[in-house]
């Protein structure tokens, strides 16, 4: 269901027109990739564990919606949009990186981030960062759109094409799988 | 904290490093729009080599339609001439008169 064609499956939404003229202005791209860039790299960021990595996906997310621009026809379309070309893009990642043998450069995990400037215990970020880019591709998506993005299993469905059956199913075992894990590994109970 | 709220705090949003989109803004302009342009100008290229080739295609098939009518035309009049002289001897035999012949 993931692997479809993407531009003919996404549904279109209208609200807040796209002028035709951001097509062409470099500095409106510019504004839109400002708008965006924390989205797509935090997924593409949280889904791979590489920052380097994410950045070069993201940017690949970024060129293809400049292309794409002219049949986008609102900004609530270039969210959906993007958000679904993340998803696909990021799944497919993974399938293709399972085929080839990785180096173990392309092991390390990403960095610290802000968790410093956050209430958030940091070693318990780290780790569920750990685990939930450790869960199978799909549910690894969900997870992120359900608690980076804060959509609820119905936009979720949307943004990914997928039953929302299917979504529940991915957030219930995943949380279940989360809290087992967490458990067993440090003692947490959540 | 609950579960979810901890997974919200770990996955929170979090910004590319900076000159994320400069870099994005430039790669676009150096790369997008040639992409762009080159198979408008391989279209262009193939209708036109097409068009030249449909139309020189239609201007040789008349050619040799036009050609083989004038032979045709050509083989059906020596016919004609054949079977008027057939003819034309005939006539003549039969208007000779029999002294004629005999002298």
């Amino acid at each position: 269901m993931l692997t479809g064609g993407i531009a003919a499956t996404i549904p279109r939404v209208r609200s807040g027109e796209i002028s035709g003229a951001m097509t062409d202005d470099p500095e409106r791209f510019e504004e839109l990739v400002r708008e965006h860039q924390a989205m797509v790299f935090s997924m593409a960021c949280r889904y791979l564990r590489n920052r380097a990595l994410a950045e070069e996906i993201a940017q690949d997310v970024f060129l293809q919606l400049y292309r794409k621009l002219p049949s986008l026809e609102s900004q609530d379309h270039v969210v959906h949009w993007l958000r679904w070309v993340t998803a696909h893009r990021l799944i497919d990642h993974s399938r293709h990186e399972k085929r080839r043998p990785q180096s173990p450069l392309e092991d390390a995990p990403e960095p610290a981030s802000a968790d410093s400037m956050s209430d958030a215990d940091p070693m318990l970020s780290n780790m569920l960062r750990e685990l939930v880019a450790g869960l199978p591709e799909n549910a690894r998506v969900v997870m992120i759109l359900r608690y980076q993005e804060d959509l609820d299993p119905m936009d979720i469905a949307r943004a990914l094409d997928m039953p929302i059956s299917t979504v529940k199913s991915h957030l219930q075992r995943s949380l279940a799988l989360l809290r087992d894990k967490l458990s067993r590994q440090k003692g947490v109970g959540l | 904290m609950n579960l979810e709220d901890e997974l919200r705090a770990a996955l929170r949003r979090d910004n590319p490093s900076p000159g994320f989109a400069e870099r994005v803004v430039a790669r676009a302009q150096s790369s997008a729009r040639p992409a762009r342009a080159i198979p408008r100008m391989m279209w262009a290229a193939a209708i036109a080599a097409l068009l030249v080739i449909g139309f020189s295609t239609a201007y040789e098939y008349r050619e040799m339609k036009a050609e083989r009518a004038s032979r045709d035309a050509v083989v059906a009049l020596r016919i004609a001439a054949d079977k008027l002289n057939i003819a034309r001897e005939r006539v003549l035999r039969r208007e000779t008169p029999a002294d004629t012949r005999e002298n």
